[in-house]
């Protein structure tokens, strides 16, 4: 609702509406745009907004038009925070930031953060979707989406043995907020570990010390909190020596590689990349068979916004036995599971999900497995699954886990 | 009418699920336990909020407690809030309802010149939900408890509001001033401004009081204001379950589980 | 120290305040007068019923007939509907003649509207929401239990000095008392004029809907963020086994159930035969609302889930996988039995 008062408190009078709608009226007669509105979108999103000459490749290549009767029109929105319309932030929520309008966008405007940019006006203007503001005073909280105990974040493997990280060790294995409290996904941060010690590898985990990396609050346009996230989360990795740190969630890759503030010796790295690493100097070396038709399935923020594709299928390529086959979208051009862009946090009914459409686009393969390297992909893609006897998600961690551990299963035939 | 002023009594509570019983003293142990907002009062608060941006004027937040309040009640400060007032003393402490209710009440008369006052419905630790229509009775004051939506109408002094019944919904007309009790989920509160973060580091607006500041004698407040006391306390047990797994594919279970349940069946 | 207005050398009987809807007392209130004909008995002193209304027909008679030695009436069309200020008025006159030594309340929205109200005026103790009552008899005090900390603690409090000794009560606590009718008791109509400040709070409109009540359902089917909004097994579930449909605070804010369905600390807490929890985690605000259950049967894909600690049977499998076969078994056993 539009407030009669200004922001220092002053009963609105018929100027100042006008003001809102972005029209000043002088002398009765000039009508002049607001530029206080057009300059708050350049400001927000670092002058990408004004490349945009309203083309509408965006919209048509924009993956909600395949669920919707009508696509999210993305040039409609800038317009309409420009001219700071009401009513502008509506659509504004259903992006997952899947970065497939960048990628086809004439003239190379990086979308996907205009709409981040543009979040965080909505959100110092006080409007959110029902639901995320709830989670962002989890994250403050608890320090986690989720709203569990920090001090329960590293209960899941007190029986395991795994060694507090400490300067010196080859990497830091961060393992997020999602691994240390989903149980879905503790079975991939297991699956990982495994993997470490079959190939040697000297690394360690911070446990319940581990920080979130302000994902959630960044897509959700509080710019400021996730700031201050990443401030004091490279404040910590800094003290601590971490010089390489290894992510099992694309999304927290982005937040270390864009928003934390390292020195330069410092990398970041996915961990389907570290494990390329490993297999190109010989340190990891599966050995059994795993006669499996695998389609890989491309999160967002390993391939579109973080630019690699092959890493993931290098390393499902060095599992003997292992057919990979593509889906008809694939790399560049491949379907976001809906889960990024904070959607994950909120409800989406069940004619609208994209995960439907990947899951059939994943059946026309022939392949039993999809493969991903994404907690929020596997969640997504799993509720797609659902009931299916014939195909199932695993991640790649899981994949090549047990292709180290069972080569005896393996050639008996049992599938993982 | 001059400008809307909307005190909220707020209250920072242990989390419940990280509180014990020290088993030798028997008595609460709160030292692990991490603080939030006491929940139903950021209902009350983000309430005070809207109307504020509905209406203009100013809310003022209130809250009886230990020093360590403030670094709490500064975030309300982040979220929209002009002021905010804790009420510290050791005389304060240990009281019931009854006690903390006169305590508040000597508050509110002080800050004066206040067209609402709004609480959480009752509190995640004791739960009595009694302190609300304390502070009214103490001022003299219309109440409405559990309530869900409040809409203003300043220029006659009245409110509507909508409340939470056994079985249903009350839609009440009361005059203003008046105290109510905002039902936990009436809405979602907002959350911080991180605009606003300058504000919420500013000395001026966090005013502490002592007893001697509140128009209220020493045998109102705390223990001395108190009748009732508490005899004992224990972790509440629930009953041993057989915790039987069940197993066996989904066809198996449910065939397996029908045999278990069969007895619990009754002729309705 | 804050005084009341007489202390314990002045003050006898136990009182229960009952609250009516249609020619019918609340569940509640029949509850209290059982456990307050209980609490006279091992006082040794009369229990007195408290009826205000307009039109209370045979109510007076009614609550004699559960118990009641005496039944004050406050018989008014100006208190026909439930009114802060003239309730408090009119209760706190009659208590201020009676002096009693324990009055009780249900704790229902307005039990506690009202006693909240009238502890203040009276300047006594309460204890609110009581999930035990019982008395010291040497030293003549009412003990209650009451839940806190999200129904992790329990305390017993007291109320030595002051009086009455109030109490508010948890609905689905206590049993329903057995009614004679052949019982004599004493009805006695209480004076009470209107007060025209009382306008200050007025009630525009009221909707009460025929109303679920779960404390008195025999048989639950709760569900939980789980089961994803798809009622349509679960729906058929609780109709072969003449259950009634409830679920989790997270159910209610996603509109799968009304909200006077939600089980727990903040909802309803239920004592079935059976409850049948589905898609459910556990968490303690929860279970408190089904561990008065005789058989709890727990179905989550999470084997994690806290629920399971809290259940007699666990299935640690889909609830949209398990559900249709256990429908089908009820539905032949059904058919059989003709």
């Amino acid at each position: 609702m539009v407030s009669e008062y200004t922001r220092t408190g002053r009963k609105k009078l018929w100027f100042d509406l006008m003001n809102d709608a972005g029209v000043v009226v002088e002398d009765g007669d000039i009508v002049v745009l607001n530029d206080e509105a057009f300059d708050r979108v350049m400001a927000a999103t670092n002058g990408h907004a004004a490349a945009c000459f309203q083309c509408g490749t965006c919209s048509a290549t924009c993956p909600w038009g395949l669920v919707r009767p009508e696509p999210v029109i993305i040039r409609h929105m800038v317009r309409e925070a420009q001219l700071g319309v009401p009513g502008w932030t509506e659509a504004l929520w259903l992006c997952t930031t899947c970065g497939q309008c960048t990628a086809h966008c004439p003239r190379g405007i990086d979308i996907s953060s205009v709409v981040l940019g543009l979040r965080s006006i909505a959100a110092s203007d006080g409007h959110a979707p029902a639901g995320l503001p709830t989670l962002m005073w989890n994250l403050h909280w608890d320090g986690n989406p989720y709203g569990r105990p920090p001090s329960e974040r590293s209960n899941w493997m007190a029986g395991l043995n795994v060694k507090e990280f400490a300067a010196g060790d080859e990497i830091l294995l961060y393992l997020g907020c999602t691994a240390n409290y989903d149980t879905r996904i503790q079975k991939v941060a297991r699956a990982l570990m495994q993997i470490f010690d079959a190939a040697g590898v000297r690394f360690g985990v911070l446990k319940d010390q581990e920080p979130c990396c302000g994902d959630a609050a960044r897509t959700a346009g509080h710019t400021g909190f996730a700031d201050e996230i990443a401030a004091n989360g490279s404040k910590l990795f800094r003290t601590l020596g971490v010089e390489k740190v290894v992510a099992i969630s694309p999304h927290c890759l982005d937040q270390f590689v864009h928003h934390f503030d390292m020195p330069e010796a410092f990398r970041a790295l996915h961990y389907t990349q570290y494990l390329r690493e490993l297999m190109e100097a010989g340190r990891l070396n599966i050995t059994g068979e795993m006669p499996l038709k695998v389609t890989f399935h491309d999160p967002c923020y390993l391939g579109r916004q973080g630019g690699d594709y092959e890493s993931p299928r290098q390393v499902l390529s060095g599992i003997n036995g292992v057919e990979l086959v593509e889906m008809a979208h694939n790399r560049e051009d491949a379907l976001c599971c809906g889960g990024g862009g904070g959607r994950m946090w909120l409800e989406t009914p069940a004619s609208e999900r994209f995960a439907d459409i990947r899951v059939a686009e994943a059946r026309e393969t022939g392949a039993e497995i999809i493969g991903t390297a994404c907690p929020h992909c596997v969640s997504c893609l799993e509720d797609g699954v659902a009931g299916d006897a014939n195909l199932r998600v695993a991640d790649v961690a899981e994949l090549v886990a047990w292709a180290l551990a069972k080569p005896a299963a393996v050639e008996a035939g049992v599938t993982p | 009418m001059s400008e809307l002023h909307t005190i909220v009594c707020m209250k920072v509570v242990p989390m419940p699920e990280e509180v014990r019983v020290n088993q030798e003293t028997m008595v609460l142990d709160r030292a692990n336990a991490r603080s939030i907002f006491n929940p139903p009062d950021m209902n009350a608060l983000e309430m005070a909020l809207k109307l504020k941006e509905q209406h203009g004027g100013s809310v003022s937040v209130l809250s009886m407690g230990p020093p360590f309040f403030e670094q709490y009640l500064r975030l309300t400060l982040c979220m929209g809030a002009d002021h905010v007032y804790l009420l510290s003393d050791r005389a304060f402490g240990a009281a019931d309802t009854l006690g903390t209710s006169r305590t508040l009440a000597a508050a509110i008369e002080k800050i004066g010149r206040y067209d609402l006052v709004l609480c959480g419905e009752e509190s995640s630790d004791g739960a009595t939900a009694q302190v609300p229509p304390g502070i009214a009775e103490w001022l003299d004051l219309p109440q409405v408890t559990y309530a869900l939506e409040a809409e203003l109408d300043p220029f006659n002094r009245r409110m509507r509001a909508k409340r939470e019944i056994k079985g249903g919904h009350e839609l009440l007309l009361v005059h203003l001033p008046a105290v109510a009790s905002v039902k936990m989920g009436a809405n979602e509160p907002r959350f911080l401004d991180w605009s606003l973060r300058p504000w919420g580091e500013r000395a001026d607006l966090v005013t502490v009081w002592a007893l001697a500041d509140l128009p209220v004698d020493l045998e109102e407040v705390g223990v001395a204001g108190s009748a009732t006391i508490v005899d004992g306390v224990r972790q509440s047990k629930s009953p041993e379950r057989r915790r039987e797994m069940i197993s066996g594919g989904a066809e198996a279970e449910a065939r397996e589980l029908f045999e278990r349940i069969k007895h619990y069946l009754r002729e309705q | 120290m804050t005084k009341s207005t007489y202390g314990p050398a002045d003050a006898r009987g136990i009182w229960v305040y009952l609250e009516h809807q249609e020619g019918q007392l609340e569940g509640v209130s029949l509850e209290l007068l059982r456990q307050g004909r209980e609490l006279a008995d091992a006082l040794q002193t009369s229990l007195t019923g408290l009826l205000l209304g307009y039109a209370l027909g045979e109510l007076p008679r009614l609550a004699v007939a559960c118990g009641a030695d005496v039944v004050l009436t406050a018989d008014h069309p100006a208190l026909q509907l439930y009114c802060t200020d003239a309730y408090t008025r009119a209760v706190t006159a009659m208590v201020q003649d009676g002096k009693p030594d324990v009055l009780l309340l249900g704790a229902t929205p307005n039990g506690r509207d009202l006693a909240g109200r009238l502890a203040v005026r009276l300047r006594t103790g309460l204890t609110a929401d009581c999930t035990g009552l019982s008395i010291d008899a040497a030293r003549r005090l009412l003990r209650g239990d009451v839940v806190g900390f999200g129904g992790g603690i329990v305390a017993t409090i007291l109320c030595p000095e002051h009086r009455p000794q109030m109490a508010t009560v948890r609905p689905g606590i206590f049993g329903q008392p057995e009614q004679h009718f052949d019982r004599q008791g004493d009805v006695r109509s209480f004076p009470v004029e209107p007060d025209p400040a009382d306008a200050r709070v007025r009630v525009l409109e009221r909707s009460v809907s025929e109303g679920v009540d779960l404390t008195r359902a025999g048989a639950i089917v709760a569900v939980g963020r789980g089961a994803r909004g798809d009622m349509a097994v679960l729906e058929r579930l609780a109709e072969l086994l003449h259950a009634e449909i409830g679920g989790t605070r997270v159910a209610a804010d996603f509109g799968w159930i009304e909200r006077e369905r939600q089980i727990g600390q903040t909802g309803v807490v239920t004592a079935p035969s059976l409850v049948i929890c589905c898609g459910i985690s556990g968490a303690i605000h929860f279970t408190v609302g089904v561990d008065k259950a005789e058989c709890v049967v727990a179905i989550n894909t999470d084997p994690d889930a806290p629920i399971f600690e809290h259940a007699d049977y666990c299935i640690v499998d889909d609830m949209f996988a398990v559900l249709p076969h256990l429908v089908e078994e009820l539905a032949k056993a059904g058919a059989l039995a003709g």
